[in-house]
């Protein structure tokens, strides 16, 4: 008695599609919808961005770091600040500090708004991407009035930020925490506790704590397996130890510890998280300036240095070696997502094709970030 | 319809010897055109344009509201922008099954408009076998998605052809099932009949008759969303993973066929639902003129349909899609037991009380309107919490 | 049993979800749509609605600019040229070029940052899209033009003064090094 015959498919997922994030290609190998791998392909956003910071200078990169993950720009410009700092010896003033901290929670709700939203899209519900849009237009609004730019900020420099807080932001910014909170709540029942959607994520991706630390992921991704690491509590920086929160993590409870309805309740509740973090830091803000004296002409000693800090998709590392000129030797970002690809591929094998989209959504890759 | 064919013939229009047969298939040629051309089209357009308005505000946005005004000249727009589109048969696809499967698709949306009933004398055809021949002719919609997924010769739109036959094929059963307990209740399957046995009254509707039937009623409603490609089932046309799945290959007014299906679709869900369950066009006997019971039983219909419209739009907007797997699961293992145990306590219930329990009707609506008091409670929360402006103009 | 369970509370979950999302979209419709219908439906031009740190084109005022070079220096992405020479008879700068590409231009502000009177500065135009290429370069050098030399005092010059004046107070949002202005919570907005 023969078996039926078939055939394996390779389809591709390719550069141009509604729901991968960015540009990326998958090649998908697959059994009807059951897929038997799900090679990924990157490289189609590569600007060189490493490169162009040995032409451009220290100062002059600073917008060029926005570039390199567009969604969550604050972090990337204070890595940049932060690893020249270290590197020169530069202390940033405190209440520069805190305005980081400030302008980075409320980056790092934008960006998980984003994500989130994004992700209920993929799932195929609607609506909750426009609601999530929404309230990042409303973020968006407030840091315009801060510093001027929507999008690609350039809100920080070498030792400190450029603008202060203008006045009457703080009440607008708090106003908005007020108007966020409930908001985030009628958001959790309209999608997150929606039993079809929790169908669909459960179960969908399970990674093991083993397998998060072998393949480098960070930040949520990592905290969704149940590993409590957050370089905000671990290796604190900036003004974070003045600040108290919590780190969620993930638990299991809607089916695997470490599928992707951990991963997207952890930032859920890491908005949760920021919301709070904000609150105190525009209480308790200091006076005084925001801007260390850096030379114009930056030209910090010979070595090299590297820094940590969390970003929105997890710890992100800069390194940066000099040799003593005006110009970086060298400049390289590690980034989450960039490990984040790596384990598709391996998660991939068993899962049907929809789940894929469920599995890239939940990641959160950013393909700017992959590439720079 | 015999009378009217009486008449005409008798008022001398067609000639001296006219014969009933051919004064019949003129009045019947001329009728199907005036509701499919005047009544079905024109309705798949003007919903087009419905749902993004009705789907902007539940997203905080405006939709459409440029092209003439409210933007009710959008769906025309699109039309007609569609028809000026390059048609791309692709190379290696099979063109004669290409070209004819949005034919087949439109075909299924046509077809059950022959039995739709408007009004008390407002049927084009009133079968006898109405109902079954509604469920059946819709069903047509699986060769023609089977056909675009396998002709346009693209992996993709295989996939999303395939899962839209498995979806239709295997929600036929449960929505099948629920007809039966309807049936059980008036003993015939013909459109007008079932109108017939219910009131006007919404404690007479069927949907109230008792518990079994109501739980019908939503299987009823979500297997025929399913079978009409509708989120929370709309995975062969799942836009984030297969682009458009069937349809991908397809541009211009090709494409533009299948979702007009799509949309019209939507009616006559609307229709079987109102029907067998919300009492069809009964309305109450406040006048002994003909024309205007008519044109009010016209309006009654027409507004239930509208509501369930409006009702599969908003679902559209808010829930998520399921996975083939699920879709599956949810048929096989909740939607097909609970219609049997329908139709056995249907049976059962029958029996028992074969002229119906009136005191269960009134039982069933005063529940439904608590459920709905309830519901509305929760919005008014919502809207209080969420501190943003309330505006309850449909017009902006 | 546990399967019967399971199986009820399946259902009751999905139900009592359902009715609860849709509760949330029912009163979203109720809600003002946050939508700004630009540009036709408003009742303002959006570019006085921005706030006056907006980093829209780029623009100079060539009576306040002193030729120093510092924006053109600070670009990290070239997009300024600038040429200013010593006029041999007069002995004074003088300004013959210069050109903003505003195609390049990728609007970070390190332009402005340095320049010591606020010649060049973002203002809060954003509707920069045209037909050719070259008109995205925008040049602001006429006829060439003496580079201004700020004075030691308060500028006397009428026609200056309030060009001048509006360039410091641009200047005066950004933070300033090192701590020599207080904090800006007591300050009037610009």
């Amino acid at each position: 008695m023969s078996t039926l015959h078939t055939e394996e498919m390779t389809l591709n997922m390719g550069p141009q599609h509604p729901s991968t994030h960015g540009v990326l290609r998958f090649v998908v190998r697959a059994d009807g919808e059951v897929m038997r791998e799900a090679i990924p392909d990157v490289g189609y956003l590569h600007r060189s961005i490493e490169k162009i910071a040995e032409k451009v200078g220290y100062h002059g990169f600073m917008p060029y770091t926005d570039r390199v993950d567009y969604v969550c720009a604050m972090f990337t410009n204070q890595g940049w600040g932060m690893a020249c700092e270290k590197l020169a010896g530069i202390e940033v003033p405190r209440r520069g500090e805190y305005c980081r901290v400030i302008a980075a929670e409320f980056n790092r709700i934008a960006s998980h708004l984003l994500s989130v939203g994004a992700m209920a899209m993929d799932i195929g519900a609607v609506t909750p991407f426009t609601h999530a849009i929404r309230e990042r237009e409303m973020i968006n609004d407030l840091i315009e009035e801060l510093c001027g730019a929507r999008l690609t900020f350039n809100y920080m420099r070498i030792g400190g930020v450029a603008w202060d807080l203008p006045p009457g932001w703080r009440e607008k910014a708090l106003a908005y925490l007020d108007h966020f909170d409930p908001i985030l709540e009628e958001y959790n029942a309209l999608i997150s506790w929606n039993k079809i959607y929790i169908e669909r994520l459960a179960n969908v991706g399970a990674i093991t704590p083993a397998e998060a630390i072998n393949y480098n992921l960070v930040g949520p991704n990592l905290r969704a397996c149940g590993i409590k690491w957050d370089i905000r509590k671990d290796i604190p920086y900036s003004a974070y130890p003045d600040f108290e929160f919590e780190v969620p993590i993930g638990d299991g409870h809607w089916g695997k510890l470490g599928d992707s309805m951990d991963r997207y309740v952890v930032r859920i509740r890491e908005m949760a998280e920021s919301s709070k973090i904000l609150r105190q830091a525009l209480a308790k803000i200091p006076g005084g300036p925001v801007l260390a004296k850096v030379a114009r002409n930056f030209k910090p000693p010979a070595g090299e240095c590297q820094i940590r800090l969390e970003s929105g998709r997890g710890d992100m590392g800069w390194y940066v070696v000099s040799d003593g000129t005006g110009y970086p030797w060298r400049v390289h970002v590690r980034t989450g997502s960039f490990a984040a690809m790596g384990i598709i591929q391996k998660l991939s094998a068993g899962l049907m094709i929809a789940d894929l989209v469920t599995l890239i959504a939940s990641l959160d890759v950013i393909a700017p970030e992959i590439d720079r | 319809m015999e009378t009217l064919v009486q008449n005409l013939i008798a008022s001398g229009a067609f000639g001296r010897n006219a014969s009933p047969d051919m004064v019949a298939t003129i009045v019947v040629f001329v009728m199907s055109a005036v509701v499919f051309l005047g009544v079905a089209f024109p309705f798949a357009g003007i919903v087009s344009w419905a749902e993004r308005r009705v789907w902007a505000r539940i997203q905080s946005r405006v939709g459409p509201n440029r092209v003439g005004p409210q933007g009710f000249l959008q769906w025309l727009a699109d039309g007609v922008k569609h028809v000026c589109k390059e048609d791309i048969i692709p190379d290696e696809s099979d063109a004669p099954l290409f070209k004819m499967a949005p034919y087949l698709v439109m075909l299924a949306f046509t077809l059950p408009w022959a039995v739709m009933p408007f009004s008390s004398s407002l049927i084009l055809a009133d079968l006898n076998v109405g109902i079954l021949y509604m469920t059946s002719v819709t069903a047509l919609t699986v060769v023609g998605v089977l056909m675009a997924g396998w002709a346009s010769n693209d992996k993709w739109s295989l996939i999303g052809g395939i899962r839209s036959a498995a979806q239709i094929v295997s929600y036929e059963i449960p929505a099948g099932l629920s007809i039966f307990p309807v049936v059980l209740m008036t003993g015939t399957l013909s459109m007008q009949g079932i109108i017939r046995a219910q009131g006007w009254a919404p404690q007479h509707w069927f949907l109230f008759a008792n518990p079994f039937t109501f739980v019908a009623a939503n299987i009823l409603y979500i297997s025929a969303l399913a079978e009409g490609n509708r989120t929370p089932f709309d995975l062969p046309e799942a836009e984030s993973e297969l682009v458009a799945g069937f349809a991908t290959e397809y541009s211009g007014m090709r494409y533009l066929f299948f979702f007009m299906a799509e949309w019209g679709n939507l009616f006559i869900i609307g229709a079987i639902i109102a029907t067998l369950f919300l009492g069809g066009w009964q309305f109450p006997h406040v006048t002994k003129n003909v024309v205007a019971m008519n044109i009010l039983e016209a309006v009654t219909f027409n507004v239930k349909v509208l509501i369930l419209v409006f009702v599969s739009m908003w679902i559209r907007a808010t829930l998520p899609r399921v996975r083939i797997d699920q879709l599956m699961t949810l048929c096989w293992k909740y939607f097909v037991p609970i219609s049997f145990v329908d139709m056995i306590g249907t049976a059962v219930w029958v029996a028992i009380w074969p002229d119906g329990n009136a005191a269960m009707g009134y039982i069933m609506f005063a529940g439904a309107l608590a459920l709905a008091a309830v519901f509305i409670q929760r919005v008014i929360y919502y809207l209080r919490r969420s501190r943003m402006e309330v505006y309850f103009n449909p017009t902006i | 049993m546990g399967a019967v369970s399971e199986y009820v509370g399946n259902i009751k979950e999905a139900v009592s979800s359902i009715f609860e999302g849709m509760a949330v979209t029912a009163s979203h419709f109720m809600r003002k749509p946050y939508t700004v219908q630009y540009p036709d439906r408003m009742p303002v031009r959006v570019q006085d609605t921005l706030p006056f740190r907006y980093r829209g084109i780029l623009e100079v005022d060539l009576e306040i600019c002193t030729g120093c070079l510092a924006c053109e220096r600070a670009c990290p992405i070239d997009c300024i040229v600038i040429v200013v020479d010593k006029d041999p008879q007069t002995r004074q700068m003088l300004l013959s070029q210069f050109d903003i590409d505003i195609a390049k231009c990728m609007y970070c502000g390190l332009c402005s940052e340095p320049c010591p009177t606020g010649s060049i500065h973002h203002t809060t135009e954003f509707e920069g899209a045209d037909y050719s290429l070259e008109s995205l370069i925008r040049r602001f050098v006429k006829d060439p033009v003496m580079a201004y030399k700020p004075k030691k005092g308060p500028e006397t010059d009428t026609a200056i003064a309030p060009i001048l004046n509006r360039g410091m107070a641009y200047l005066d949002q950004w933070a300033q090094p090192g701590g020599e202005k207080p904090a800006a919570e007591e300050e009037e907005p610009a």
